[in-house]
């Protein structure tokens, strides 16, 4: 064989490119050994080729690297007991998949391998997420009710305070009633209906201040006026009736403030037009007591 | 060398550092798909750790013998089934039935054609190109080549060798 002839054949590419049949394999390799030009032309080939692929190239991304070192890493603890027999000798992993079919098919194992473990590691994330999922309905859901309970107690509470607040306020005003009742300087004055009064047992009761001249009044019992009307109260000065202020009836024994009345002979009640009027109307007295 | 046989870790990151990037380059090519390149590549090189014993300078370069793992990792990626059912899926990018439009095959299939071997192949005559994008980067044999291209294998052999050797000349 003309082995110049060979070597521009086209078969150093093909045997490079892995483009070549096996028995042209055997053949390249058997005449390489024989032929220093071949070799060489083989060698000045892989060289350009070699040189060029490394020209413009594309860079993978740097997790890669990465990867590829922890695993290898992790193959090389895994494998080390195995083969402390001999330094040279090849890792079982090896032995069974070198090959006469050239490099791809110990590739394609360990594709396989990958593969199913990267399905086994998709089952799993699959059921992680389907539990996480579950779990996250059921939490919602119990936090849901709880947060319907919570709202319940808030609700609860704001009523119980409120009320808390009225009893306070109506305590306080029991408290300041029975302080004046108690006070040797207030100035009592009881007013019983009279005789014509539209309800006979009208009473109500003057709690006058001797210092101040501050006048209060409670309530004993008075009929619940109509619509539109008001009681007023009236102080007897001098003969002649002053305003000493209007009135609603009100829960409890509480006392409600009314004018300031320096002096007076009596005391009346009428019921009038709501905000009061300027002059009594004698026709709708109900109390009335003498100082 | 020595250094790599004995599988130390530091002469395997120096090989990555100065080969991951050509070796990616042609899986890209080949799959055209970055992720699944990514996938390769780590593939790849894992192989080059577990077969560098198998590795014989006599035969040729170490950059050679990486070179043919990458492209028999790429095609056997290629070929397995599950890619294939996903490339018939999405036979062409202008699959209208995906939800946006076909896109999603661009995602991860980029355009690589201006560099490295793919650029060289371009300047191919078509028959010539024809062939050794069978040949080469689908991983067809002579035979079947002859048989999808109705070509004598007498042809399909002279062709793939001129090519080969037109290529060598784009190569300088």
């Amino acid at each position: 064989m003309n082995i110049k002839e060979y070597i521009s054949s086209g078969i150093i590419e093909s045997y490079v490119f892995g483009l070549a049949s096996s028995e042209e394999k055997t053949e390249f390799e058997r005449l390489a050994a024989e032929h220093p030009e071949l070799r060489e032309a083989r060698n000045a080939f892989e060289r350009l080729l070699e040189e060029q692929l490394q020209l413009n190239i594309v860079t993978p991304p740097a997790f890669i690297k990465s990867k590829f070192l922890s695993s290898i890493d992790l193959e090389e603890n895994k494998t080390a007991p195995s083969f402390s027999g001999g330094k040279g000798s090849i890792p079982p992993v090896i032995v069974g998949t070198s090959d006469n079919r050239n490099d791809g098919y110990a590739i394609g194992k360990a594709m396989v391998i990958r593969k199913d473990f990267s399905r086994f590691m998709a089952a799993a994330a699959v059921i992680l997420l389907l539990m996480s999922t579950a779990l996250n309905f059921y939490f919602f859901n119990r936090y849901k009710e709880y947060n319907d309970k919570y709202q319940a107690l808030i609700a609860t509470q704001t009523d119980l305070a409120t009320h808390n607040q009225i009893l306070q306020t109506r305590l306080l005003e029991y408290e300041k009633t029975v302080e004046m009742m108690k006070d040797p300087a207030m100035y009592i004055v009881k007013m019983p209906a009279i005789a014509t009064s539209p309800d006979p047992l009208s009473a109500t009761t003057i709690y006058w201040d001797t210092r101040t001249k501050d006048v209060y009044l409670a309530v004993n019992r008075l009929p619940t006026p109509e619509s539109g009307k008001q009681y007023q109260l009236w102080a007897m000065v001098d003969g002649k009736p002053v305003d000493a202020g209007v009135f609603d009836l009100k829960d409890g024994a509480g006392m409600t403030k009314m004018k300031n009345i320096q002096k007076a002979e009596a005391f009346a009640i009428t019921l009038e037009k709501r905000g009061g009027s300027p002059t009594p109307s004698f026709d709708k007295l109900y109390v009335m007591g003498k100082v | 060398m020595s250094l790599l046989k004995s599988r130390d870790s530091k002469a395997f990151s120096y090989l990555y550092d100065n080969y991951s990037g050509s070796l990616y380059t042609i899986i890209v090519q080949l799959v055209d798909d970055l992720e699944i390149a990514n996938d390769v590549l780590q593939e790849v090189f894992i192989n080059i750790w577990r077969k560098i014993e198998s590795y014989d300078p006599v035969k040729g370069r170490l950059f050679t013998w990486m070179l043919n793992i990458a492209r028999n990792a790429s095609i056997d990626t290629l070929r397995s089934r599950s890619f294939q059912n996903a490339q018939k899926n999405q036979p062409l990018q202008e699959n209208s039935d995906w939800p946006d439009g076909g896109k999603l095959t661009s995602v991860n299939s980029v355009n690589f054609d201006n560099i490295g071997l793919k650029k060289v192949i371009e300047r191919l005559k078509k028959e010539h190109r024809v062939l050794i994008d069978l040949a080469y980067f689908k991983g067809y044999t002579h035979e079947e080549i002859s048989q999808i291209e109705d070509i004598p294998l007498g042809t399909v052999k002279t062709r793939i060798r001129n090519a080969l050797m037109q290529l060598r000349e784009y190569l300088k």
